[in-house]
């Protein structure tokens, strides 16, 4: 039996993540109502209740509990399951198709059928805590994981009509991935190959000829899959009334909810005549990223993909681990950075200070009820530097890189400073 | 009557409410019902009602066509001008404090024994100003009127339940329909700067007749109290408003020799020392106990299956007094398990630690041989949302989900409106239902939280509505929720918008740095360091 063979070992994690998904104990702890690991907008608690709503001709988007996409109602009530033991084993399977989905843009970044490193990649997507736990608690953040990455796979494939139609379904579910389009369309001209060690201007390696025309039809054929994504969305929801509730409540923030973004405890303290304009403010920060990222980037729009989705980790409003977890597992996809990360003892450390900060202070503050807000609040700021740390990690190695020179080699003879 | 408004000119479609008070006969009416029960407390019960006969509630319509003047000689100035200013067809206002207890004392004589505020009027559609703005009006105008914060029930606390609030009279056939605004402040308390407004709407004042009795020092000592006002609209009679009164009193507790007596000098260190010459009818009613020796004095004018009753409209310094001779001291009926003098009863209860989330439990228990079709209304503000899917209903330890139809639902928003949850339940005989629901824990802004916000916050009463056997609704009200939510820091709020700044401009700019600036290879000398020189 040869061990190193990937259907075996991706067959074998795969078999170990449904075991653990099954595990009885897994229930008692009751993850679906964890702040960390669901957020208002993915909890599993709050579909449940949408679908309830749904199905007794109650409009879910009338009220405040339920902001899912209309996608996820339709999903619901007729090809997936809502019993809990079978929503346990789709979610898996959804992160088995997330994991299958890294590897093979891995294989194509590389050009190879298959290589030693897929088991290892599979595995940094499967058993990663910041991604299994909220898959446990059975937040559909692992859904839009698994989205985004199948949309970059069929994007490194050059498959542009699957790739925008993913990304259109991904729009739906998660406004903010909006953000990632501009070097999803770089992806689609250019390729996957590594670019990082010999920075270019962009060249549309896939169709020189024709490369702004392509990209304009590029995003009118997104365009065209999202319209018909709202249309569904409309019949589906009887009214536009899914906006407001869906994108809507990314950008006005109306529910509170702790968890270990930045925005919640910002806009509970926030005064009143303020919040509009910070909310304004917040929402227009993240897109000042795009742009300077791909310009930089503009030889390797995957590794742009990548740095943006570092961005949205650290500042989605409604932050849960599963964004962070899905930018920390795709450093897999990036080994030829490694020797250049900037820190990587000080961002591993603040990881896993935040990672044990967290759950502890939410129970003090909540459960137990011997701490304050201020305790999660100071959490969520380590968790907020751990994943600025990280990003700031990866830009500088895929910057780094090009100058060349390791770090080790000539000490004391060669430095690398920024001018 | 849609057709005759319309057939009749427009002069005389100002014959609304009071306008012609002078030609339409007012009357007024008084009484105190007085009922000992066997736990030695006395339930008293005024109520005060005058009647507008032949007058028409206000149509809406004819709502910009400028003030007429009122005259009124027994009803009520300062409530006329609020019904005609923003067209009230019927109105419910009750203030209340303490808790209502349905097992020990029965069913109350004035149903609306909700803790704290309650309003809710049928408020007819029509004319410029949309029913939610007179519904402020009318709030912001009754909180003036009875010095109470009946302002704050605004579009976080107001509901329409129409199944379990239905009209007490008539609604004029006008053509476009009347609409619901129902609103709860459990945290509301009622106290003298309420009664002194609430007097001020009676004829005789306090100062003679039933309304003498009212002694505020003595009032709001007792274990429960609340006084109410209603105004309703019957098509043959007239626009009726009747004030209201209730108190539960504890003799026991006020006398030096733990007797149960009682009079009216005892209990409100009063008596009535004239009557009110206006009454149509003044009259005193004491429920006689049964199966007991007793002695009451004076002589009643009648006595009419087992209550005594006194006409006190021509009456000087009347004092009545109940007596036990044969008791020397009162003891509690602690030995046998009396039973309850209520056929139904609701229990609700929040349990759970967490600041997040709770359970909701509601057990009811119908003593009746018979199954009972009842409404339940939840009106909960968006601080506490259900999660319905999690609804369960369990009677003796079975599943019953059937017991539940016809559910009416509007989900709460968050910072606005709250939910309502209206449904019909069955009651099984002899037997107890049990409602569980898990529900979720809101968290607020910090503005949003009153300045003691540790205490939590009052829930409004869920009310449940069956129909006694004589056809009768009959509303009961569970007691008030207290919720811990969770707080965040209240002195920090520049600590936090400073520090999440911070974070996010220093991120914002070791990237933009990192963007910006050229790599550059600096060779270092050996052995010198300070000397640099550009490689690149």
């Amino acid at each position: 039996m040869n061990w190193k063979d990937f259907r075996l070992s991706f067959s074998l994690l795969v078999l170990c993540r449904l075991l653990l998904a099954v595990t009885p104990y897994v229930d008692s702890l009751e993850l679906d109502h964890d702040h960390q690991l669901s957020s208002p907008t993915n909890s599993y608690v709050r579909l449940q209740e949408g679908i309830f709503l749904y199905k007794h001709d109650v409009d879910p988007y009338s009220g405040g509990a339920f902001y899912h996409s209309p996608l996820y109602l339709s999903l619901f009530t007729t090809v997936l399951p809502t019993s809990r033991f079978l929503c346990r084993l789709v979610w898996t399977l959804v992160d088995a198709l997330g994991a299958w989905a890294l590897v093979g843009i891995w294989r194509e970044r590389q050009t190879l059928e298959s290589s030693s490193r897929d088991t290892l990649i599979a595995a940094a997507y499967l058993f990663n805590p910041y991604l299994f736990l909220p898959n446990l608690a059975l937040s559909t953040a692992s859904f839009e994981n698994m989205l985004q990455l199948l949309a970059l796979l069929f994007a490194c494939k050059g498959r542009a009509s699957p790739a925008l139609f993913f990304a259109s379904i991904l729009l739906h579910l998660s406004l903010h991935s909006v953000l990632l389009l501009p070097p999803f369309i770089l992806l689609l001209l250019s390729s996957p190959h590594s670019h990082l060690v010999n920075p270019k201007v962009f060249i549309a390696y896939r169709n020189p000829k024709a490369s702004l025309s392509t990209a304009l039809s590029y995003i009118g054929e997104f365009l065209v899959y999202s319209a018909i994504m709202s249309l569904c969305c409309t019949t589906v929801a009887g009214g536009w009334g899914w906006v407001e509730k869906t994108w809507g409540v990314v950008l006005t923030l109306p529910d509170l909810t702790p968890n270990p973004g930045l925005w919640w405890y910002f806009f509970t303290e926030m005064f009143d005549h303020f919040r509009p304009f910070f909310l304004m403010v917040f929402s227009v920060h993240l897109l000042m990223y795009v742009a300077p990222i791909c310009l930089k980037f503009q030889h390797d729009p995957l590794f742009a993909s990548f740095a943006l989705l570092g961005v949205l980790g650290m500042f989605k409003p409604y932050l849960t681990l599963a964004d962070p977890g899905l930018f920390l597992s795709m450093y897999a996809l990036f080994p030829e950075t490694y020797p250049y990360l900037y820190h990587p003892l000080v961002t591993t450390l603040l990881h896993l200070h935040a990672a044990l900060l967290l759950p502890l202070f939410h129970s003090l503050w909540l459960d137990q009820g011997t701490g304050n807000a201020n305790f999660f609040y100071a959490s969520t700021l380590v968790f907020g530097m751990a994943n600025g740390a990280a990003m700031v990690d990866a830009i500088w190695a895929g910057l780094r890189i090009a100058v060349g020179g390791r770090q080790g080699e000539d000490e004391g003879e060669i430095a690398v400073v920024q001018e | 009557m849609t057709l005759a408004l319309k057939a009749i000119p427009l002069p005389l479609l100002l014959y609304v409410l009071g306008t012609v008070a002078s030609s339409t006969p007012e009357t007024f009416h008084e009484e105190l019902t007085l009922r000992p029960l066997r736990d030695g407390k006395v339930i008293s019960r005024f109520s005060f009602s005058t009647l507008l006969g032949g007058a028409i509630p206000r149509n809406p319509d004819v709502l910009d066509a400028g003030n007429t003047p009122q005259h009124y000689s027994l009803f009520p100035l300062g409530l006329g001008q609020v019904l005609r200013e923003y067209a009230a067809t019927e109105l419910h206002l009750s203030l209340n404090s303490g808790k209502w207890e349905y097992d020990r004392w029965g069913y109350p004589d004035e149903q609306e024994v909700g803790t704290g505020a309650q309003l809710w009027a049928w408020i007819g559609d029509g004319g410029q100003a949309t029913v939610d703005e007179r519904w402020k009006g009318l709030r912001n105008a009754l909180a003036g009127l009875f010095c109470a914060s009946i302002g704050s029930l605004d579009d976080q606390r107001t509901t329409s339940p129409t199944l379990a609030f239905a009209p007490e009279g008539d609604l004029p056939a006008w053509p476009l329909p009347h609409h619901l605004r129902h609103a709860t402040l459990p945290s509301e308390n009622v106290c003298t700067e309420n009664l002194t407004p609430f007097l001020k709407l009676l004829p005789c004042k306090g100062l003679s007749g039933l309304a003498s009795l009212l002694n505020p020092h003595r009032l709001f000592d007792a274990d429960w109290h609340g006084m109410s006002v209603h105004v309703s609209w019957r098509a043959r009679r007239g626009v009726e408003v009747r004030l209201a009164f209730q108190a539960v009193f504890d003799p026991v507790r006020m006398s030096t020799d733990r007797k149960r007596d009682w009079s009216l000098q005892s209990i409100f260190d009063r008596t009535i020392p004239k009557a009110c010459p206006i009454a149509e009818s003044s009259r005193i009613a004491v429920e006689l106990p049964k199966n007991e020796a007793y002695a009451v004095d004076p002589r009643p004018t009648s006595v009419q299956d087992g209550v005594a009753v006194y006409d006190t409209s021509q009456v000087n310094d009347l004092d009545v007094s109940l007596r036990w001779p044969l008791e020397s001291v009162f003891s509690y009926p602690l030995d046998h398990p009396a039973e309850p003098l209520s056929q139904v009863s609701v229990q609700r209860t929040l349990k759970g630690t967490s600041q997040s989330r709770g359970q909701l439990s509601v057990s009811i228990a119908n003593s009746l041989p018979s199954e009972i079709q009842a409404i339940y209304l939840e009106t909960m503000p968006w601080h506490v949302q259900f999660y319905l899917h999690t609804l369960k209903i369990v009677v003796d330890g079975q599943a019953r989900d059937d017991l539940l139809s016809d559910i009416a639902y509007t989900p709460p928003e968050p910072h606005g409106r709250p939910a309502l949850l209206e449904s019909v339940l069955t009651l099984p005989p002899n037997s107890t239902t049990h409602l569980d629901m898990e529900v979720m824990k809101s968290f607020l802004r910090y503005t949003e939280h009153p300045p003691d916000a540790q205490r939590g916050w009052d829930l409004p009463p869920a009310v449940l509505v069956n129909f006694t056997p004589g056809g009768r609704r009959q509303r009961l009200y569970t007691r008030t929720l207290l919720v811990d939510l969770a707080t965040p820091d209240f002195s920090m709020p520049y600590n936090v918008i400073i520090m999440s700044c911070t974070l996010i401009a220093l991120t914002f700019g070791m990237v933009f740095n990192l963007m910006t600036r050229k790599f550059v290879v600096v060779r270092l000398k050996k052995g010198e360091k300070a000397s640099k020189e550009k490689a690149d």
